[in-house]
């Protein structure tokens, strides 16, 4: 039973929604993916998004064009509109948005920490960092050795603070390790977010609830599936699951023993909204799994605007525009690497 | 003695008959011999044009997994900026020797190891030299087929089930750059490229023995 958010969302959330709803007018569209389909090469592709809301970062770029030019831009218009939000909302709003940058963050602190441990120069790494990810001391985390100092020296200071109670070892940084440190972050962000918009309560908390559950889900497959046939034992990977979602507690137990994909398989259909997804799939065959998930999550993304007075459109408007970058940069490499036929295998359509 | 004349004319026909035919014979030789070589090039000439279409698609291949895999993990975690710059061994080596091939001469011979041994002192990789007869299981093969399953793996079994775990684990160790838990694609992109690097060794042992032919038949 919802409060009565209509009386006084608009006090606060108003004009953001208006902002959000009207960016969400703003997204790509079937028509727009089919001119695009049908560029020669990526000059046209620039040409095509120059009638969109991406012209004006795009248009300064100099020929030849590259795909990660492309992805660079149009990420930075999705920057600019969090921005924008973000400098106008006021709590528990300003709080929510923030929720959303911490995905980036760890992903970001991932990349530093890996790319030293590979003896990159930092100032190169930095410039591959998602820009919503970044934060004030992200350039020292290059002088830690291990989670320890990680935390002590780096992120004690940041909001990813609260996530690394699981994380403090002092072995040292590897591969695997760092995997399992990304991996165990971010079921600690997404366990925390879920409280948090369940602590909000109304419509968010129900529509937050549904779409983060989905993702933990999402990612206890991804997880499940990558790990297959790796040195990840069975104890660890159950580890990284979230503590939450449709699959929790039954489906866990069942994924953390499989070792391929038809097992993975037997125990996702067992939940209905998850047989769907794979039964457009064909048996052993893993390569549309992506793309299933990935149609689903904006089904769910874009049902979420179909109620008001709720600050999960934000979140929902969010994903459809990384989802749309990923898009574009599909097209964009198919483009580039001749291969038109086959655009169609990984690109979303979301109206 | 109008007979003896007659002999020895007979004879000398006889003799330059013989020398025609011989001659005949050595030119039959030659022509043969020519078309032989010939026959060499053009083998070794579609041999190489049908390499090369294999690398072509294996390469176009190999890319487009790793679009896709990038599409799929997202492009912050395959990008250039994570491959390891420490300084380490090949993972996989090539050896240039000679080689005396019969009609061909001296033909420079190209030997992959890949996945060598890291550090260790005899290689643990598999040499995927195109030396396809001593293959098992090939028709040219000395070795005996054995029909049905036996019960016991004989040691080389053993050995090459051994193997095959360290290559599987080496191939995992290069791909960890990316992270340690990569999408199926990525490994797919992996093989595709490994099998372009094999392909590619091919080519040049084929492109050698074209040019040697191809230096026979233009001798004079």
């Amino acid at each position: 039973m919802y409060g009565f958010e209509a009386l006084t969302f608009n006090i606060h959330g108003g004009y953001l929604e208006a902002i959000v709803r009207g960016h969400r007018a703003g997204l790509l569209t079937t028509a727009d993916y089919n001119n695009l389909c049908q560029c020669e090469n990526l000059d046209d592709i620039k040409m095509h998004l120059s009638a969109t809301k991406y012209g004006s970062y795009l248009q300064n770029e100099p020929s030849p064009l590259h795909t990660t030019t492309i992805v660079e831009k149009c990420t930075l218009k999705l920057v600019d509109d969090y921005k924008h939000m973000l400098c106008q909302a006021t709590e528990p709003m300003s709080t929510f948005l923030e929720y959303i940058r911490y995905g980036h963050m760890i992903d970001n602190v991932v990349l530093i920490v890996t790319g030293t441990l590979h003896e990159r120069d930092v100032q190169e790494l930095l410039e591959k960092c998602h820009p919503l990810g970044m934060f004030d001391s992200i350039a020292t985390l290059a002088v830690a050795q291990n989670m320890r100092e990680l935390y002590r020296l780096v992120l004690v200071d940041t909001p990813l603070a609260p996530y690394f109670s699981e994380c403090l070892t002092s072995e040292d940084l590897d591969d695997m390790n760092i995997e399992i440190m990304r991996n165990t972050l971010y079921k600690a962000y997404l366990e925390d977010f879920y409280k948090f918009c369940q602590k909000l309560g109304g419509a968010t908390s129900e529509i937050m609830s549904d779409l983060l559950a989905f993702e933990a889900d999402r990612r206890a497959v991804n997880i499940t599936i990558n790990s297959i046939g790796t040195e990840l034992t069975r104890e660890d990977r159950k580890k990284l699951y979230s503590n939450f979602g449709l699959l929790y507690p039954y489906g866990h137990e069942e994924l953390a023993i499989c070792e391929d994909i038809d097992q993975v398989r037997g125990v996702m259909e067992k939940y209905p909204p998850y047989q769907a997804i794979f039964s457009k799939m064909s048996y052993g065959e893993s390569q549309m799994l992506d793309k299933a998930f990935y149609e689903e999550e904006v089904r769910r993304l874009c049902l979420a605007f179909e109620q008001q007075f709720h600050y999960a459109v934000f979140f929902a408007y969010m994903r459809l525009r990384e989802q749309e970058i990923r898009n574009l940069m599909w097209i964009s490499e198919c483009v580039a690497q001749n291969q038109k036929s086959r655009i169609h295998d990984s690109v979303v359509y979301m109206f | 003695m109008a007979g003896d004349e007659g002999t020895e004319i007979y004879e000398e026909r006889e003799e330059s008959m013989d020398a025609a035919v011989g001659k005949e014979e050595a030119e039959i030789k030659t022509e043969g011999k020519e078309d032989e070589n010939i026959l060499q090039f053009l083998d070794s000439l579609d041999g190489y044009l049908t390499l090369m279409d294999s690398v072509n698609s294996k390469l176009r291949e190999g890319w487009f997994d790793l679009a896709s895999a990038r599409h799929s993990m997202g492009t912050l975690r395959i990008n250039s900026t994570l491959l390891d710059l420490k300084y380490h061994p090949a993972a996989s080596t090539l050896q240039v020797t000679d080689q005396e091939v019969g009609s061909l001469g001296s033909v420079p011979r190209f030997a992959l190891s890949k996945w060598a041994s890291k550090g260790c002192g005899s290689p643990k990789g598999k040499d995927f030299s195109t030396d396809t007869d001593s293959e098992i299981g090939s028709p040219l093969s000395q070795q005996l087929r054995h029909r049905g399953v036996s019960e016991k793996p004989s040691a080389k079994d053993e050995t090459t089930l051994a193997a095959d775990e360290e290559i599987k684990k080496e191939r995992a160790k290069s791909l960890s750059v990316f992270g340690g838990l990569v999408s199926p694609k990525l490994r797919g992109a992996q093989l595709s490229f490994e099998t372009a690097l094999e392909t590619l060794v091919e080519i040049a042992n084929m492109r050698a023995s074209m040019l040697s032919a191809f230096e026979r038949i233009t001798e004079k």
